[in-house]
C-alpha cells in the first residue's frame, strides 16, 4: 500500500453502489459520516457501549464505531437514511414518533436499526424480547418505556399488515 | 379546537426518526479546519512554560493558541473566576494555574483532526505541582493552600438561615434525629458529546453553531472573552442531543469562537470544526455537586416538627460555575416542604481540585431532598408513625411560612400531592377532617410479609419534594418572543421567533402549541424560527424547569399583542414581547429571609423495591410518582419527562458510581461509568399527572422537568430500610455498598 493508505471502498450503501478511493484504516462510522456525509449514524461513545452507531452490514446489526471500514468492502450497508422516507416512514419510525419515544433524538437512529434487526429475526416479540433487542442502545432522555411500547406497536402493525411479510419489504 | 392539553406530535420528531436532523457535530463547511484541545490532565499546578514550537512546525497545523491569545481571559456564570485558557501572557491574575484536570491549556487548529491531535501531543508544558485538595471539609478549613490566591479562603459562598431559636426548641423536643449524609457526583451522560462549527458569517460576525442551553449567555461570554461587541458575535443552536444542565456552562463555545476569530485576524478565513470524544466530554464539562450534609431535626411525640439544624458543604471543584445558585436551592430545600418554626442552616460552597461542579437536573434539590426526606422517614421510625402521616402533619399549606420567612406563592398543592400519591401506592385515608392532617395508615394487604427463609426482601418507601420553577433569589427573570401574523382576510401563518434551546425536553412543540392556542389557529399554521441570536430575543436558559412557563407566557403575550395589530389591519402584524416573571429576592446574609421563587412544582413518590441480600442487588419493582404540573400542555411529553427523570434518578441512586481519586478521574467512559440501560428500568413506572393550576403559569402550567428526580433517592433508601432494617446515608446503592451495609463484606 502507499504512504497515505489509500484504499478503494466498493460496496452498496442504502441500495446504491458506492465506489471511492479514500484513506483507509478508519472506522466504518468515519467512512459513513465523513466520506459519504451520512450523518444520521451517530457517535455517542466510540467504544461500543451506547449503540447510537448501529447500522446493518449484510443484514446483520453491527456497531459502526467498532467495525473497520475495510470490513464493509463488497458488502451491503443499511443506515437510518435508507429506512423509510419522510413521506413514507417505516412503521418503527412512525411508532416511535407517535408514541413519544423521541426526545433529543440522538439514540433514535440506533434504536430504529436495532428494532428493525429484532423484528426481522422475531416478528412477534414479547416485551422481554423487545427489551433484550434494544439492550445495547443507551437512551438518557426517555426512560425507555415509550420506546419499548413504540416497538411493540410497530410489531403489531407489521404483523397485521402482512403476517408472512418481512421487514425488508418496507425498507427503501 | 384547543391545542393546549393535547398530545400533539413533536415538531422535531420527523427529522429525528429519519436521521435528517442535524446536531452541531453533523455540519461541515467547505475548506474547514479541525481543532483539538490540550487539557491539563493534572489537578493543581502552576504553569511555568508552554512549548508550542514543535506543534506549530508540524505540517498541516494552522495555529496553536494559548492564554496570551485571549483578550479577556476569564469566564464564569456566577463569577469570572475561570481562565478561558490557563497559561502565561494574559492579564488575568493567577491564570497560570490549573485547578482541575479538565482545565484547557492550548488549542490546535489543523487541516485534519488527526494532525491536530498529533500536534496537541507535541505540546510540552512545564508545571510546578501544588498540593491537591480533594476533601471539601478539609479544603474549607485550609488557609495555606488557596485554590484562588486572590481570595482569602477556599469558601466562596456561605448562606445562612436563622429562624426562631433552634437550641431552645431542641430542648423541648421529645425525639431528636441526627444524620450525616453524603450525596454523590453524577455525570450528565447526554448522548451527544460536545461539538461545534465556528465561522465568520456573511455579515462578518464570529459565529458558532453549537449545543448549549442559553444562546444569549453563550454570546455574552464569548463577546466578553474576545473583547467584541455583542452584535459581532452570533450563536446558533441546531438539534441538541440532551443537556440536563450539562450544557449550561462553557465547554467549547468560547475557544471555538476564539480560534475562528484569531485565524481570521491572520487572514485565514476558514471554518473550524471540533467534536469531543466521550472521554473528552466526561473530562471537560462540569458534574453534579456532591454534598456533605450534617443535620439534626427535633419533633414532639405527636410528630410535630419543632426544629431543624443543617450544615451543608458543597464540593464545588476548581471553579464556581453555578455553585452559588445550586447552594441557594439546597439551602431552601434541605428542610423539605414542611412547616418548621425554628430553623438554622449554614451552607458552604468550597473550592477543591476535584471535577468542577455545576447545574444538573434538580440543581441542589436532590441533595437537599435526600437529607430532608431521610430525616422525616427516620423520625417516623423513631416515633413509630406512618411516613405519610408525619408528612401530612407538617406539610406546608397555603399561607404557611418557608424556612426563609415568607409564604409559598399561591397554588400550594403539596398536601394533595402527598395524599394522592399515597393512596395510589396502597395507603388508606382514615379521617375526613380537612383542617387537620388526615390519619393515614398503609394498608396491610399490600405489604407482603418477608419470607424469613428467602434472601429476597421487599420494602416500600415514600418521599415528597417541592421544586422551584424559574431562577431564584433575585436573579433577573425574563423571556422574549416575537410573533408575526401573516395573511389577508384570514390568518394564514403565525411565525414565532424564539431563542429557547430544544434539548429534547419538547419546548419547541410547547411553543408551537402556545402560539396556536393564543392565535386561535391549528398547529399546522405555526412556523418556528429558533435559537439564533441574530433573529431571536433573549429567552433565558432551559434550566430551572422554567422554559414552558416563561416561553408559554412570552408567546401568549407576543401573539396577543400581534393580534391587536392584526385587528387594526396591519399586515403582517408583528409584535415583540418580553415576559417578566414576578420578582424574587436574595437571601438576607444574616437571616436568610427572602422571597426565593415565584412558582413551584410539587411531587411525591412511593417506591417498592426487592433487595437480594445475597448479591446486594436492588430491583425496582414499582415507582408511583404523583406530579402536580399545573397544566399538562402536552400530556405525552409530560409523561416522557417524568419517566426520563425517574430513570435518570434511578441511575443516580443505584448505578452511577463516579470515581475520582487525588483529583484524577477513574470512570471516564461509558464502560466504567454505567448509566441505566433498558434492562435496568423499574418494572413499573406509574406517573400520576395532577393539575392544580398555577395562578401565574401559562394556562395554569408549572414547570416539571426536574421535580420527579428529587424524591427518588430518599424514597429508595426508605424502601431499602423497610426491607432490610438498614439506613443508608450514602449512595449509589451499588451491590457492594448494600452488602457492606448488611455486614456481609469485611
Amino acid at each position: 500500500m502507499d504512504e497515505n493508505n489509500l484504499i478503494k471502498m466498493e460496496l452498496t450503501v442504502n441500495g446504491e453502489a458506492v465506489s471511492m478511493i479514500v484513506k483507509g484504516g478508519r472506522r466504518l462510522l468515519d467512512f459513513l459520516r465523513d466520506d459519504l456525509h451520512l450523518t444520521g449514524t451517530k457517535e455517542g461513545c466510540g467504544e461500543g457501549e451506547c449503540g447510537s452507531c448501529t447500522v446493518h452490514l449484510d443484514g446483520q446489526s453491527v456497531l459502526a464505531c467498532l467495525t473497520p471500514m475495510e470490513r464493509a468492502i463488497g458488502c451491503s450497508v443499511l443506515t437510518i437514511e435508507g429506512v423509510g422516507s419522510p413521506t413514507n416512514l417505516h412503521p418503527v419510525q412512525a411508532a416511535l414518533l407517535d408514541e413519544g419515544g423521541v426526545q433529543c433524538g440522538m439514540c433514535t437512529p440506533g434504536m430504529v436499526m436495532s428494532a428493525l434487526d429484532l423484528l426481522e429475526r422475531n416478528p412477534d416479540p414479547t416485551i422481554e424480547e423487545i427489551i433484550e433487542g434494544i439492550s445495547g442502545n443507551l437512551c438518557r432522555c426517555t426512560g425507555y418505556k415509550k420506546i419499548i411500547y413504540g416497538i411493540q406497536q410497530a410489531a403489531q402493525e407489521l404483523q397485521a399488515a402482512s403476517p408472512a411479510g418481512t421487514v425488508k419489504e418496507s425498507v427503501e | 379546537m384547543s391545542t393546549i392539553g393535547k398530545s400533539v406530535a413533536r415538531v422535531d420528531a420527523l427529522g429525528k426518526v429519519t436521521g435528517e436532523s442535524r446536531y452541531s457535530g453533523d455540519f461541515d463547511l467547505p475548506n474547514q479546519a479541525y481543532m483539538k484541545i490540550l487539557f491539563a490532565n493534572r489537578p493543581h499546578a502552576i504553569i511555568k512554560r508552554i512549548f508550542t514550537e514543535q506543534a506549530e512546525a508540524l505540517p498541516g497545523v494552522l495555529a496553536v493558541f494559548t492564554a496570551k491569545d485571549v483578550p479577556q481571559n476569564e469566564y464564569g456564570l456566577s463569577m469570572p473566576d475561570q481562565p478561558v485558557l490557563c497559561g502565561l501572557g494574559s492579564a488575568k491574575p493567577f491564570a497560570d494555574r490549573v485547578r482541575w484536570i479538565g482545565d484547557q491549556i492550548a488549542l490546535v487548529v489543523a487541516e485534519t483532526e488527526e494532525i491536530a491531535a498529533k500536534a496537541r501531543d507535541l505540546i510540552r508544558v512545564d508545571y510546578e505541582d501544588l498540593p491537591v485538595l480533594t476533601d471539601p471539609l478539609e479544603a474549607r478549613d485550609n488557609h495555606e493552600v488557596l485554590l484562588h490566591p486572590d481570595r482569602g479562603s477556599n469558601i466562596f459562598c456561605h448562606y445562612r438561615i436563622r429562624k426562631g431559636d433552634v437550641e431552645s426548641a431542641f430542648a423541648e423536643a421529645d425525639v431528636i434525629i441526627e444524620g450525616e449524609y453524603r450525596t454523590p457526583v453524577q455525570e450528565h451522560a447526554y448522548l451527544q458529546p460536545e461539538a461545534g462549527l465556528g465561522y465568520i458569517d456573511e455579515a462578518g460576525r464570529v459565529t458558532v453553531n453549537v449545543a448549549g442551553q442559553w444562546t444569549h449567555k453563550d454570546q455574552e461570554q464569548i463577546a466578553h472573552a474576545l473583547g467584541l461587541p455583542l452584535d459581532q458575535v452570533r450563536v446558533i443552536y441546531p438539534a441538541i442531543g440532551g443537556a440536563f444542565g450539562g450544557r449550561e456552562d462553557m465547554s467549547i463555545q468560547i475557544v471555538l469562537a476564539l480560534a475562528v476569530w484569531r485565524l481570521s485576524q491572520r487572514g485565514i478565513n476558514r471554518p473550524v470544526k471540533i467534536i469531543w470524544s466521550r472521554e473528552e466530554s466526561i473530562l471537560g464539562h462540569h458534574k453534579r455537586h456532591p454534598y456533605w450534609i450534617l443535620t439534626r431535626w427535633g419533633a414532639k411525640k405527636d410528630g410535630k416538627l419543632v426544629a431543624a439544624e443543617v450544615e451543608l458543604v458543597a464540593d464545588s471543584g476548581g471553579y464556581a460555575y453555578t455553585s452559588t445558585k445550586v447552594l441557594g436551592n439546597a439551602t431552601l430545600m434541605c428542610t423539605g416542604p414542611y412547616d418548621i418554626p425554628n430553623v438554622k442552616v449554614d451552607a458552604y460552597a468550597v473550592y477543591t481540585n476535584n471535577m468542577v461542579t455545576g447545574a444538573f437536573r434538580g440543581f441542589g434539590g436532590p441533595q437537599g431532598a435526600f437529607a430532608a426526606e431521610t430525616q422525616m422517614n427516620r423520625l417516623a421510625e423513631a416515633l413509630q408513625m406512618d411516613p405519610v402521616e408525619i408528612r401530612l402533619k407538617n406539610v406546608l399549606r397555603e399561607g404557611d411560612l418557608l424556612s426563609v420567612g415568607t409564604p409559598l406563592p399561591k397554588g400550594v398543592s403539596m398536601p394533595e400531592v402527598i395524599e394522592q400519591c399515597a393512596v395510589k401506592a396502597g395507603w388508606e385515608v382514615l379521617s375526613n377532617d380537612r383542617s387537620q392532617a388526615r390519619a393515614i395508615k398503609r394498608s396491610r394487604k399490600d405489604a407482603p410479609e418477608n419470607d424469613r427463609g428467602s434472601n429476597l426482601k421487599c420494602g416500600m418507601g415514600f418521599a415528597a419534594a417541592f421544586k422551584n420553577v424559574g431562577f431564584s433569589f433575585g436573579a433577573p427573570e425574563q423571556c422574549w418572543a416575537t410573533a408575526e401574523i401573516r395573511g389577508g382576510a384570514e390568518i394564514e401563518e403565525v411565525v414565532i421567533s424564539h431563542a429557547a434551546a430544544e434539548v429534547g425536553q419538547g419546548v419547541h412543540t410547547v411553543i408551537g402549541q402556545a402560539a396556536a392556542e393564543a392565535a386561535g389557529v391549528t398547529l399546522s399554521r405555526v412556523r418556528l424560527v429558533t435559537s439564533d441570536t441574530t433573529v431571536t430575543g433573549d429567552s433565558g436558559s432551559v434550566s430551572a424547569s422554567r422554559m414552558t412557563f416563561m416561553a408559554g407566557n412570552a408567546v401568549k403575550g407576543a401573539v396577543e399583542a400581534a393580534l391587536g395589530k392584526w385587528y387594526a389591519e396591519e399586515r403582517p402584524a408583528i409584535a415583540y414581547y418580553q415576559y417578566r416573571a414576578p420578582r424574587t429576592t436574595p437571601l438576607d446574609p444574616q437571616t436568610g429571609k427572602s422571597e426565593p421563587n415565584f412558582a413551584y412544582g410539587y411531587v411525591a413518590e412511593a417506591v417498592r423495591v426487592e433487595v437480594d441480600t445475597e448479591t446486594g442487588h436492588i430491583r425496582l419493582v414499582d415507582v408511583i410518582t404523583a406530579d402536580d404540573v399545573g397544566k399538562a400542555i402536552n400530556p405525552q411529553q409530560v409523561i416522557g419527562q417524568i419517566q426520563g427523570a425517574v430513570v435518570q434518578a434511578m441511575g443516580y441512586t443505584l448505578m452511577e458510581n463516579f470515581i475520582q481519586q487525588d483529583g484524577f478521574l477513574q470512570t471516564g467512559r461509558f464502560s466504567t461509568y454505567l448509566i441505566p440501560t433498558v434492562l435496568d428500568v423499574p418494572g413499573q413506572i406509574d406517573p400520576y399527572v395532577l393539575e392544580y393550576p398555577d395562578p401565574v403559569g401559562p394556562w395554569g402550567a408549572r414547570g416539571m422537568g426536574e421535580m420527579p428526580f428529587l424524591p427518588f433517592a430518599p424514597a429508595v433508601v426508605a424502601a431499602v430500610h423497610d426491607a432490610t432494617g438498614i439506613w443508608f446515608n450514602e449512595f449509589p446503592l451499588t451491590p457492594e455498598r448494600v452488602l457492606r451495609g448488611l455486614g456481609k463484606l469485611s
